[in-house]
């Protein structure tokens, strides 16, 4: 999957007034692309074919909880920071969350819009460092490989 | 000299008696708790929303009348949309105003739907009083006057929700035992290793005859009145606290309940009732 020029938010709740409210705020002060799902595993599909910098999820859900969504978006990418955004008040689903999908953040309804912000702002950025430095391990594994190579025919010319 | 086994009988019936009680009470306070979660998640989405929404508006008005400015002397229209834009800008800000008061409610609720009770943890007991008193303002409307005078105080080491638990208990009685209008008033000061709390309402009173067994679990209201935790129960809870309560009455000019908990829990390992709650999803 390529890496996008444009950051992708990857938004999941069962209400769309929380998707409608989130998605404007986002519109105003970002040019992120904001892709937003009331249904889980639709945005399951799109986290199957399409790389995002941050995965956000609300917690109380049909069909699947937000710790089970975030389980399965971390199978498939890794390395996608990934926000609880819930309103539930049990302490418990963070601290579940926390351990059972590695969670980079764990944000509670009422969400303030500039916290939210810099979260996603923080979450894109670890996104996009990890990224870059596995590129540039896997850069490193090639050159290493290429110098094997090198001298392994170095020693074929010479012995 | 051998006990009468009628009397050691009826001793153990009221003792069973009584623990039947506090499990009715505690699997209550369970449930109430579980409910309060949901509440609290159905409130707190919408109100996430609107909060949300009405900052992206207020900004939107912003920049809107940024634009328009300049051109508002060009025109009645334009000088009309730019009073129209001022008049949005600040029902708005009533909005959020009005959208923070019900944030600040349910906030206080949490104090009573939170899960995390298994061990003590430090809490703020002036936070705990003020969410409290928040809840039975409900109950006191305008007709009971609250007064708190607040000692200083360092955090104390407590299980926050059952403490509420007794702070409502207790505030929510003083609030009916007050016909008409009255006041409750809340004190807390720091003595010694301890805190006190003090409540203390200008009500009827306790009737002479039921001081003795106020805290033993016997019921002294008519159904539907109370919080239906009781006094024994708000005792229970004060012990595993390690601490005390009593109760200073006189029939016709009011009660004061006086509450003292140690600053620092001698044992972390008690394990209190209710510490566990099925998962609401």
């Amino acid at each position: 999957m390529a890496i996008n020029a444009t950051p992708k938010i990857l938004l999941v709740d069962d209400e769309e007034m929380v998707l409608t409210s989130i998605r404007a705020f986002l519109t105003l002060e970002t040019d992120y692309e904001i892709l937003t799902y009331a249904d889980a595993e639709a945005a399951l599909k799109v986290a199957e074919s399409s790389l995002v910098d941050v995965v956000i999820s609300d917690y109380l859900m049909p069909k699947m909880n937000g710790i089970q969504f975030l389980a399965r978006a971390r199978q498939l990418q890794p390395e996608t920071p990934r926000v609880l955004l819930t309103g539930h008040a049990d302490k418990q689903s963070a601290i579940q969350a926390i351990n059972d999908v590695s969670l980079f953040q764990y944000l509670e309804k009422p969400w303030d819009n500039q916290q939210l912000l810099l979260v996603i702002n923080a979450a894109i950025e670890r996104a996009r460092l990890y990224r870059d430095l596995r590129d540039k391990i896997a850069e490193l594994a090639a050159a290493n490989l290429n110098l094997r190579d090198i001298q392994a025919r170095l020693l074929r010319a010479f012995f | 000299m051998n006990a009468d086994p009628h009397s050691e009988l009826e001793a153990a019936r009221r003792e069973l008696d009584q623990v039947r009680e506090q499990l009715v009470n505690a699997s209550r306070m369970a449930a109430l708790g579980s409910l309060l979660a949901s509440i609290i998640h159905e409130i707190n989405t919408p109100v996430g929303s609107i909060l949300s929404n009405n900052e992206t508006m207020l900004r939107s008005v912003d920049t809107v009348q940024k634009a328009l400015t300049p051109v508002a002397a060009e025109s009645k229209e334009l000088a009309r949309a730019g009073r129209l834009l001022e008049m949005m800008r600040g029902l708005a800000e009533v909005d959020k105003l009005a959208c923070e008061r019900i944030a600040s409610v349910v906030r206080g609720l949490k104090t009573f739907a939170r899960a995390d009770d298994a061990r003590p943890r430090a809490a703020d007991l002036h936070e705990l009083i003020g969410n409290t008193l928040k809840l039975v303002g409900c109950e006191y409307r305008r007709r009971v006057n609250v007064v708190t005078e607040f000692g200083d105080l360092p955090e104390i080491e407590c299980y926050p929700q059952r403490l509420s638990q007794v702070l409502l208990n207790i505030l929510v009685n003083a609030g009916q035992a007050i016909e008409g209008e009255g006041t409750v008033t809340v004190t807390t000061a720091l003595e010694g290793g301890r805190v006190r709390i003090s409540i203390a309402d200008t009500g009827h009173g306790i009737p002479p005859e039921l001081m003795p067994k106020l805290f033993s679990g016997f019921t002294t209201k008519p159904m539907g009145v109370g919080t239906g935790l009781g006094l024994s129960i708000s005792k229970q809870i004060i012990d595993e606290h390690g601490g005390t309560i009593d109760v200073d009455s006189e029939a016709g000019s009011g009660t004061v309940f006086h509450i003292r908990i140690p600053v620092e829990q001698a044992g972390t390992e008690r394990a209190p009732q209710n510490s566990e709650r099925k998962d609401p999803s």
